[in-house]
């Protein structure tokens, strides 16, 4: 049923953003074909009027909380973790202006 | 002293035996002399280790009142927030991540008077059965050195299998608890869902993921779930349950109990570890327990539906790895796109990027009802089978892994490795606890693990009637003979 072709496997590293070479498609691509056709087994199954599960605790519903501030995290050791200037999150420019990156 | 179990350790050190600041030495001396051959730690904290070694000497000398895991050594996997410590998941992509905040699990061992060794191996996102996909290093089955310790949390496995701490935390969303534990001849369990907050955990499969102890005897890890196994506001999905007493409340038969064995389920196993199983089996039925089989042959899809659930949650969860707020930024990268597709390239190893392809691929437009919502159906069916099954039965036993340890780099077909689980993620699609309980030893000297399963919220039954047979069992207490020796000799 799959059809896993080039073309998917490209249309999918844009959708995960995750940039491959072409080797690395290749081999992916065969991998990805053996683990759908393995689960392709599951299409035996008769699940016609079976809910799907969406929570394996019985009697459990969507759990809510007050809406007010709890415990944040400092702002130093959240930097500590990336490119920082400023107090704020260091990134690439991203307006252009006459087609250049100001 | 290695022989020693976490609660033995800590009486020691309650009536001045021995100082908790010996009892650092003693393990990082351990660790010293084997780790070169087993390579479970990605980081040892030994300063911190030794300094909080003094404090709870000093506590203990100025009388303060002294916790559950009061100067026991514990060591934690990698995807497990110890605040201010790297914690890498495995990773290139987190191999500077500083843990800016404390998880639950760790919060809750420190109020107890733990001390933390360090941080172990793991395969990357706990995505594996071996510990290969590690993008550090490699981990040797203390038992074995040719062989894989399991995985994921194969690190925490290897390291109480050696003998570098008594106990350790991993973390299950397949298997990754179980199957190292019965590779390396340890105790691993895995609670019910919801028991152990997640909050701290790095998020793999967010409906299947769960903390598990790991030690050499299933009191230890009664004891350790008696510490984590609490209810927590941070996590939404934690039980609203009091914590469970364990110890004091085992019983010390399993007369009577109801055991399932889903023989059906069982047909392709080989004959070594069907033999062993069934020695198992009758070990039981001489304690008393009857034995029945259940009908759990909807398990064979199991595998197809935990491949579709976990790789569509993890696709998901691991998006945050963009390379913005934290984990590894290519240097390459000019423009902001390029921060995301090159990041994640250069971050991410390739079962990591497979899986993410994959939870892409069921979760896309024209595809999710044939796998994500299939899957989701089936993993309804499997509950409800379940369910069936321990309306007649109290626990379900079944082996953790088709055999015991294989040796590194022998599994290079990934449905293959996947297949290494199917025991074990069935329990995780049904959110129950389960034990894999060492058994006995191969013809080649390997661990062979049972597992015991429990209906959910039935933990203690679990922990329990596997501290009976833990006693009887032939595995019992045997240490590899490459760590079975003091190091200093």
């Amino acid at each position: 049923m799959a059809t896993l072709d080039k073309e998917t496997l490209k249309q999918l590293t844009r959708l995960c953003r995750i940039e491959c070479t072409e080797e690395e498609q290749e081999a992916l691509l065969k991998d990805l074909k053996k683990i759908l056709d393995y689960v392709e087994q599951l299409q035996e199954m008769d699940t016609e009027n079976v809910p799907p599960c969406h929570q394996v605790l019985e009697n459990r519903a969507n759990v809510m909380r007050e809406d007010v501030i709890g415990e944040v995290l400092d702002r130093e050791s959240f930097l500590g973790n990336t490119p920082h200037i400023g107090g704020m999150i260091r990134i690439p420019p991203v307006i252009k202006h006459k087609g250049k990156y100001v | 002293m290695y022989n020693l179990s976490a609660i033995e350790i800590r009486e020691q050190f309650l009536r001045g035996e021995r100082s908790a600041l010996s009892i650092a030495r003693y393990y990082l001396e351990r660790i010293a002399r084997f780790e070169a051959q087993i390579g479970a730690f990605l980081e040892v904290h030994d300063k911190q280790l030794l300094s909080r070694a003094e404090q709870l000497d000093q506590k203990r000398h100025t009388h303060q009142p002294l916790g559950k895991l009061a100067a026991i050594p514990i060591a934690i996997k990698d995807n497990i927030l110890v605040k201010g410590e790297i914690t890498t998941c495995g990773s290139k992509c987190l191999a500077h991540y500083r843990a800016p905040y404390q998880s639950t699990v760790v919060n809750l061992l420190l109020a107890e008077d733990a001390m933390i060794i360090g941080k172990t191996n793991m395969d990357e996102f706990a995505m594996g059965s071996s510990t290969e996909h590690s993008a550090f290093q490699k981990t040797y089955n203390p038992w074995n050195l040719t062989c894989t310790p399991g995985g994921s949390s194969g690190g925490s496995a290897a390291a109480v299998a050696a003998r570098f701490c008594p106990v350790a935390l991993g973390s299950d969303t397949g298997g990754s608890v179980r199957l190292p534990g019965a590779f390396c001849g340890v105790v691993g369990f895995k609670p019910t869902y919801g028991r152990i907050s997640r909050y701290g955990l790095v998020a793999y499969a967010s409906s299947l993921d769960q903390i598990g102890p790991l030690a050499t005897c299933t009191a230890d890890a009664a004891l350790l779930m008696e510490v984590i196994g609490r209810h927590c506001d941070k996590d939404s999905t934690s039980l609203p349950e009091e914590p469970e007493e364990y110890l004091n409340h085992f019983k010390h038969s399993i007369e009577g109990m109801k055991i399932g064995v889903p023989w059906q389920f069982l047909e392709g196993l080989a004959d070594e570890p069907r033999q062993r199983f069934e020695e198992a089996i009758e070990k039981m039925k001489q304690q008393g327990a009857d034995l029945l089989e259940v009908d759990l042959s909807v398990l064979k899809y199991a595998i197809a539906v935990y491949y579709i659930l976990a790789t569509a949650e993890a696709s998901t969860n691991l998006a945050r790895f963009d390379g913005i707020r934290y984990g590894h930024r290519s240097p390459r990268a000019k423009t902001l796109d390029e921060v995301y597709d090159f990041s994640k390239e250069e971050g991410f190893g390739p079962e990591v990027k497979r899986r993410i392809m994959l939870g892409t691929f069921v979760l896309s437009a024209g595809y999710q009802d044939a796998y994500y919502r299939k899957a989701q159906k089936v993993r309804t069916l499997i509950l409800e089978s379940y369910k069936q099954a321990f309306n007649q039965c109290d626990l379900i036993a079944s082996p953790v892994s088709p055999f015991a340890a294989f040796e590194i780099g022998s599994i290079q077909d990934p449905v293959q490795m996947y297949l290494e689980d199917i025991y074990t993620v069935s329990v995780n699609l049904a959110g129950l606890p389960a034990i894999s309980l060492p058994n006995c030893l191969t013809k080649e000297g390997k661990p062979l693990g049972l597992q015991l399963m429990g209906a959910q919220k039935q933990d203690r039954l679990v922990l329990n009637a596997a501290h009976v047979l833990e006693k009887i069992f032939p595995f019992h207490k045997a240490v590899p003979p490459l760590v079975d020796q003091e190091a200093t000799l």
